[in-house]
């Protein structure tokens, strides 16, 4: 991915200005650093701040290369940063007072500290806070996170509104480099609040508000994520409704990053899942689980994978069995291996033990409900099985195979799968008996078109968004153009492509 | 808030007696006094039991606009907490209403709103073994479910039911068997006496043909027609392939 590369180069000059400097002043530590190169990639250093035309793509690709330092950041590493970047009486001041701790400070250097120009400090503010946030929640310590979360959100929307009102040249022409610093915020205020559901509930209506704000100031990012968030929380309350309802009036920015699309399909195949629009929800759920990064989001993957499976279960495909057997997943999806075998030999009574046993798991997982609507199709697979078996078979051996409670039962769940299409048979009710038609020629049948095309419309969606997601370096069709240009010069002819299709279109008509 | 507590009471005594008229009245004058009143949670307890009522007499009268209001304005006041003893039971009546109507995603997405215990709870668990034996196609155990129903109120929701898998179980019969003698007939679909199996068959089967003892039914013919092409739907595959190609190329 192209986030990697800069970031070992990212560290590799890192290191080698630690070691260059090393008999000289002492090393500047990572988080300083990733700092100072943010100022630089914007253009701090310059006499005049030439604006870029996407400052949120450089805050993002600079967010990819700086999480290297981010890892190990501690809170002592995080004030002192801090201390020497942000200027105490700047527009940082309140961040910056935030951050620094009230401990004994270290002796100041001789030299001044050299402070960041305004081109980056807002940003670099913020960054640092979302470190903080970070570390408090991985200390488990959600209330201060919560605190701290929701001031720099309110730093950060007083910002943008100072930005968007003086438009000056010595300050950021446009203020989208903050964007995706607020959709981190965003992200980690809702995972603090996971723990709590009534910090939860108190955040609904903020969240609609902030999506707004987002979708007007046309921040991608934020709108993204905040969509993504909401429907999380709705879900884990199990509102399925309103989630619903979200998904039918939202639109999802077609410019967000590759994992809030992830995020963005599952939650939306989740919902399907539910509401029983079982083929929608797996379209869904495969796309999502082709576009999540292969390295990381294990726990995300392994989810995603869980529900799939259950929903190719209710829509009547047995999973094939190597699904299961990958390594890294394997043990997560024992107990979905267990019920698709009981789903497959078609028993009632074997599903029923294979489900109470792992009824706690299930439940955790939150695919309980969904596991209990199976018994529908454990009794149409295993009819199907009789069906192709037998010719001819009692009733009474019926419900016993497939766990009945009667004969009679078994008449009427036969009678039933005969009209939903499922087999061909006729019941001979004095005698007792079911007796199965001839098997039809599969092909003379619409089901091999209807599964050329499902797998058609795969490979043409796959195609056109390769062709949309390709790009090419903006100069490559000049240097292709000028040396073309350059082997006509020797020719001597020196039209442009315009040209001659004028002259095309001039002979065409000459003809006429 | 004596007076709204007296109001509940009365509504309460009518829902015993079943007086539909008087119930409505009384339940309106609640609804007011509730706006107009504070919205303490003493108050709320008192809204939310008497939309409560208002769904039990809606049942009774037969009412599904009614009982379809009610439940709507209940849902806030169970979502904010409210606790009440005859949560369950309207529940259960809300999930046989959906069941009836046939609406199954939101009968699903309800299941998905309740807690493990209330799941088990008699009232709301009837309902949830209804729908799987529905699904599952064990109609006798539909019939005989009959009596098996936790309360009276229940009774409306299953003649309708009744109605509905008597139909299902005449297309599944009529499908799966060549032919059929009347008492088995009877049985199948519950009837009590060959007089209103004829008459059924009369009104809404005439391709069921009686000889005598038993019914024939009509095996489906199954010429191939030009209907059976799904033309339109072919067309538009096809279409859709050309243009993508031409796109690629």
């Amino acid at each position: 991915m192209t986030a990697d590369e800069p970031k070992k180069e990212a560290e590799s000059t890192v290191d080698k200005k630690e070691k260059e400097e090393d008999p000289g002043p002492p090393p500047i530590p990572p988080l300083e650093a990733a700092a100072r190169r943010l100022d630089r990639l914007l253009g701090g250093d310059a006499k005049t701040i030439h604006s870029y035309t996407n400052p949120a793509k450089v805050i993002r690709r600079w967010l990819g290369t700086a999480s290297g330092a981010a890892s190990d950041a501690t809170m002592e590493k995080i004030s002192s940063a801090a201390a020497s970047l942000l200027n105490p009486e700047g527009a940082c001041a309140e961040g910056g007072g935030l951050l620094t701790v009230d401990e004994k400070m270290m002796d100041i250097d001789d030299e001044k500290p050299k402070f960041l120009t305004a081109a980056s400090e807002r940003e670099v503010e913020v960054w640092l806070l979302t470190l903080k946030i970070r570390i408090y929640w991985k200390e488990n310590n959600f209330s201060e996170a919560f605190k701290l979360s929701q001031k720099t959100i309110d730093i950060v929307s007083k910002h943008i509104d100072t930005a968007t009102r003086n438009v000056t040249n010595a300050s950021r022409p446009t203020t989208s480099s903050l964007f995706p610093l607020l959709a981190r915020l965003y992200r980690y205020r809702s995972l603090v609040a996971d723990s709590n559901p009534q910090m939860a509930m108190s955040l609904r209506g903020d969240m609609i508000k902030s999506h707004s704000l987002a979708s007007l100031r046309r921040d991608v990012d934020s709108q993204a994520t905040l969509l993504n968030l909401m429907m999380h929380d709705l879900l884990n309350v199990s509102q399925v409704e309103q989630a619903q309802k979200l998904l039918a009036n939202s639109t999802f920015p077609d410019s967000a990053s590759n994992n809030q699309f992830c995020r963005y399909l599952y939650h939306s195949g989740r919902i399907q899942s539910l509401r029983l629009e079982y083929t929608s929800a797996f379209s869904n759920l495969s796309q999502c689980l082709r576009k999540a990064p292969n390295n990381t989001g294990l726990g995300f993957r392994i989810t995603a994978q869980r529900l799939l499976v259950v929903v190719q279960l209710l829509m009547g495909e047995i999973p094939d069995r190597h699904i299961f057997l990958v390594p890294s997943m394997r043990a997560e999806l024992a107990p979905y291996m267990a019920i698709t075998q009981a789903v497959r030999r078609g028993d009632l009574s074997v599903f029923a033990a294979a489900v109470s046993e792992h009824a706690a798991r299930l439940q955790a997982d939150a695919t309980y409900t969904l596991i209990s609507r199976l018994a529908h199709q454990v009794v149409k697979a295993g009819l199907r099985k009789l069906h192709v078996s037998y010719s001819r078979i009692s009733l009474q051996d019926v419900a016993d195979r497939l766990g009945l409670p009667s004969a009679t039962s078994a008449e009427f769940v036969v009678a039933k799968a005969v009209r939903d299409g499922v087999l061909d048979a006729t019941i001979y009710h004095e005698e007792g008996y079911v007796r199965s038609h001839d098997l039809v020629d599969v092909y003379a049948t619409q089901e091999p078109a209807t599964a050329f095309h499902r797998r058609i419309a795969y490979c043409l969606t796959t195609h056109n968004d390769a062709v949309r997601g390709m790009r090419y370096p903006p100069d490559a069709y000049k240097k292709q153009l000028e040396s073309s240009r350059g082997n006509r010069k020797n020719r001597g002819d020196d039209k442009t492509d315009e040209e001659k299709a004028q002259e095309l279109e001039d002979e065409l008509e000459d003809e006429y | 808030m004596n007076d709204t507590k007296a109001l509940l009471n009365e509504l309460q005594k009518s829902v015993q007696v079943r007086d539909v008229q008087r119930g409505t009245e009384i339940l309106s004058k609640i609804k007011i006094a509730i706006l107009q009143g504070s919205s303490s949670s003493e108050q709320l307890a008192i809204g939310a039991s008497a939309l409560e009522l208002g769904v039990l007499l809606a049942v009774v009268a037969g009412d599904l606009n009614a009982f379809a209001r009610n439940m709507a304005q209940l849902r806030p006041s169970y979502s904010r907490g409210v606790q009440s003893e005859r949560k369950c039971h309207v529940l259960g009546l809300n999930l046989m209403f959906l069941l009836v109507e046939n609406r199954l995603s939101e009968f699903h997405a309800e299941l998905e709103l309740l807690s493990e215990k209330e799941a088990t709870n008699v009232f709301i668990s009837f309902p949830i073994q209804l729908e799987r034996q529905l699904m599952v196609g064990s109609y006798d155990e539909v019939l005989s479910a009959h009596s098996r129903i936790p309360d009276t109120s229940y009774d409306f929701f299953m003649e309708n039911l009744l109605e509905t898998v008597r139909d299902s179980i005449a297309d599944c019969v009529e499908v799966s068997y060549k032919e059929m003698k009347i008492e088995d007939a009877m049985k199948m679909m519950k009837f009590d006496s060959p007089q209103r199996l004829l008459g059924y068959v009369e009104e809404s089967r005439d391709d069921w043909i009686i000889e005598g003892k038993s019914i024939c039914f009509q095996p489906a013919i199954s010429g191939s027609k030009a209907s059976d092409i799904p033309s339109m739907k072919l067309i538009d595959q096809s279409l859709t392939y050309a243009t993508e190609m031409e796109r690629i190329i």
